[in-house]
């Protein structure tokens, strides 16, 4: 009894803080409650996933993160018709030390996609080790990037975003602009595996957010985080130093891509695949490159 | 009638399971402990493990079928008597199984033994390593169990032993760890941290144990229930509040706590509170046919002060 009457009265005080909301926020709000009621997915009696997603969290962290989307990046999509229903792996490029990139194409599916999709990230090993972050990231459709987990998300037909560059591409300098680093390999044998299109995407404007100038790993591992970037501004202004410029993104969404093929094959087979999904975010980049108009707008 | 021998039978799990294979079977018992009142047709020998009289009583009883769940499963007792009695008592068995023709073996592990690391995949199927004592030694007694059982399969092959792993078993009579935690009215975790967890009714485990007994199965399995929640859902769902501390400080002082007698669970314990440890029960179900029949809810329920 006790329990319920604290569920009303925080959702009272939800209300009352909601009140006080720009109109716009509220709307924002609503409009993410009526995406997410179209998403297709399987809660148990508590509102839980088989794999700690949450709804209400997804709500509740979707506006600040459409809110950027719609007002900061001014998100732009190209092709977002041509992701598949069911099991798919968007492969995109990763860069502008925090992973805004990964959010702003979240929120894409979320907001844009017909019918709207969560995307389902495969996250480093240390993640579920962040007090806090690992809850709000779980809770969200975070899963840590096994092999096995990708193979049951994937087989329960979910949209699967991975970054084969990983920290690679995220930390980079900002002369290897647009310059993919080296792929990891595994999301193409998991592909093969399960017999997944991939739908290659490049993210026009991330690689802009926040020049690197150097990387000192080193330093980064002493902190015990995998990298230690220098920016303009990071870390000269402390962690705020790391929030991204106000560039325009643009996401391009490339056909989608179907292999065939051993997945324990070795290493060069499995590369000539990888390659060929690079090229393709290599074309997108050439494309949206040319196309926009400018870095911030 | 086949009779079939419980190890454990006076503890919780081990009485349920008694009455529920009554029916069925000729059932005897031995346990450290008496079991006051037990039923007429049940034989209770009080030995312990590791003696000779345990010996006798495969020698009188002569069981075709042993279940194995005679396990300390607390941190009260001596230091080093939990692992003696958990390993040496399991070598018995197995020895006793293959001098007086037992037929059917059911070993009761623990689906602890995998451990509780961030790099966990979820539902972990049986083929994961079990890393239990990387983080958590004072359990490895379980894992060395476990892995006994398992090489006795391929040993004896004609031997029909099968290694059950449960997920979390919650219930009204069964003594489980995670019980007592979630029957405490402030419930302490790890501050920031909130992974999914798994629970099974203590009647599912005992309709798992005669599923695996009536189909002779042979080969390690997870047992799970009916789905997984997050710690904090099942701490409120089960009438207590979550008691969120600062892991640099939970560590120290719940370590000496434990010392000092005054805590249950060692400090390896804490990080089945910030890791998912969840399993696929996907081998079991297709080889029995399993479904179990209490829903989160009523697991819940069945803990609720």
């Amino acid at each position: 009894m006790a329990r319920r009457r604290s569920r009303r009265e925080s959702s009272a005080l939800r209300d009352l803080f909601g009140a006080f909301l720009p109109l716009s926020v509220r709307d924002v709000g609503s409009e993410i409650e009526e995406r997410l009621r179209k998403v297709p997915t399987r809660l148990n009696e508590f509102g839980y996933d088989a794999f700690g997603l949450h709804l209400d969290t997804v709500r509740q962290a979707a506006v600040p993160a459409v809110l950027l989307y719609r007002h900061y990046f001014r998100v732009e999509t190209h092709g977002i018709r041509r992701v598949p229903p069911g099991r798919v792996l968007l492969v995109a490029n990763h860069a502008g030390q925090l992973p805004f990139d990964g959010m702003m194409l979240a929120t894409a599916m979320l907001m844009e996609a017909e019918p709207p999709r969560i995307c389902r990230a495969m996250a480093e090993y240390w993640i579920p080790s962040i007090p806090w972050f690992n809850v709000l990231a779980a809770r969200s459709g975070v899963l840590v990037g096994t092999p096995e987990n990708c193979i049951a998300m994937l087989e329960a037909g979910e949209c699967v975003m991975v970054f084969p560059e990983g920290v690679r591409g995220m930390n980079k300098t900002f002369d290897r602009r647009y310059k993919l680093q080296r792929f990891g390999l595994g999301f193409m044998r998991l592909a093969l595996e399960t017999e997944t299109p991939v739908v290659p995407v490049a993210i026009v404007g991330s690689e802009e957010q926040q020049p690197g100038l150097a990387n000192l790993p080193r330093v980064g591992r002493l902190l015990g985080m995998p990298a230690f970037p220098i920016t303009a501004t990071f870390p000269w202004l402390g962690p705020l130093g790391l929030w991204p410029f106000p560039v325009k993104y643009r996401i391009h969404f490339g056909e989608p891509l179907r292999f065939e093929g051993a997945p324990s094959d070795e290493d060069a087979a499995i590369q000539e695949k990888v390659d060929v999904v690079r090229h393709a975010i290599e074309d997108l980049f050439t494309r949206g490159l040319a196309e926009r108009r400018g870095v911030f707008r | 009638m086949e009779k079939v021998l419980i190890t454990g039978i006076s503890g919780g799990q081990g009485r349920l399971l008694a009455r529920r294979l009554q029916e069925r079977y000729e059932v005897c018992g031995v346990d450290r402990v008496p079991w006051e009142g037990h039923p007429r047709g049940i034989a209770v020998h009080v030995v312990d493990l590791r003696k000779k009289k345990f010996e006798d009583v495969f020698r009188a009883e002569l069981p075709t079928a042993v279940v194995h769940m005679g396990f300390i499963r607390h941190f009260r007792s001596a230091e080093g008597l939990r692992h003696d009695v958990n390993v040496r008592g399991t070598k018995q068995l197995l020895d006793h199984c293959t001098h007086y023709g037992v037929q059917n073996l059911v070993v009761f592990s623990s689906g602890y033994v995998y451990g509780a690391f961030p790099e966990n995949p979820y539902y972990m199927d049986e083929d994961q390593p079990l890393s239990a004592s990387r983080s958590y030694p004072e359990i490895r007694d379980l894992v060395e169990v476990d892995t006994l059982a398992s090489a006795f399969i391929w040993k004896y092959p004609h031997i029909r032993t099968s290694v059950l792993r449960p997920v979390n078993v919650l219930g009204s009579f069964v003594h489980s760890m995670i019980g007592e935690y979630l029957r405490q009215r402030r419930v302490p975790t790890v501050m920031g941290f909130d992974p999914m967890m798994q629970f099974i009714h203590e009647e599912d485990v005992c309709e798992a144990v005669a599923l695996a007994l009536e189909h002779g199965l042979q080969g390690v399995f997870n047992v799970t229930g009916p789905g997984a929640v997050p710690l904090h859902t099942a701490i409120r769902e089960s009438g207590g509040t979550p008691l969120p501390l600062p892991e640099p400080l939970v560590r120290p002082f719940f370590e000496r706590l434990f010392r000092w007698g005054l805590w249950p669970y060692p400090t390896g314990a804490l990080d089945y509170l910030k890791y998912p440890v969840t399993l696929s029960g996907k081998r079991f179900v297709d080889a029995t046919n399993f479904r179990c029949l209490f829903g989160l809810e009523e697991i819940f329920q069945s803990v609720r002060r």
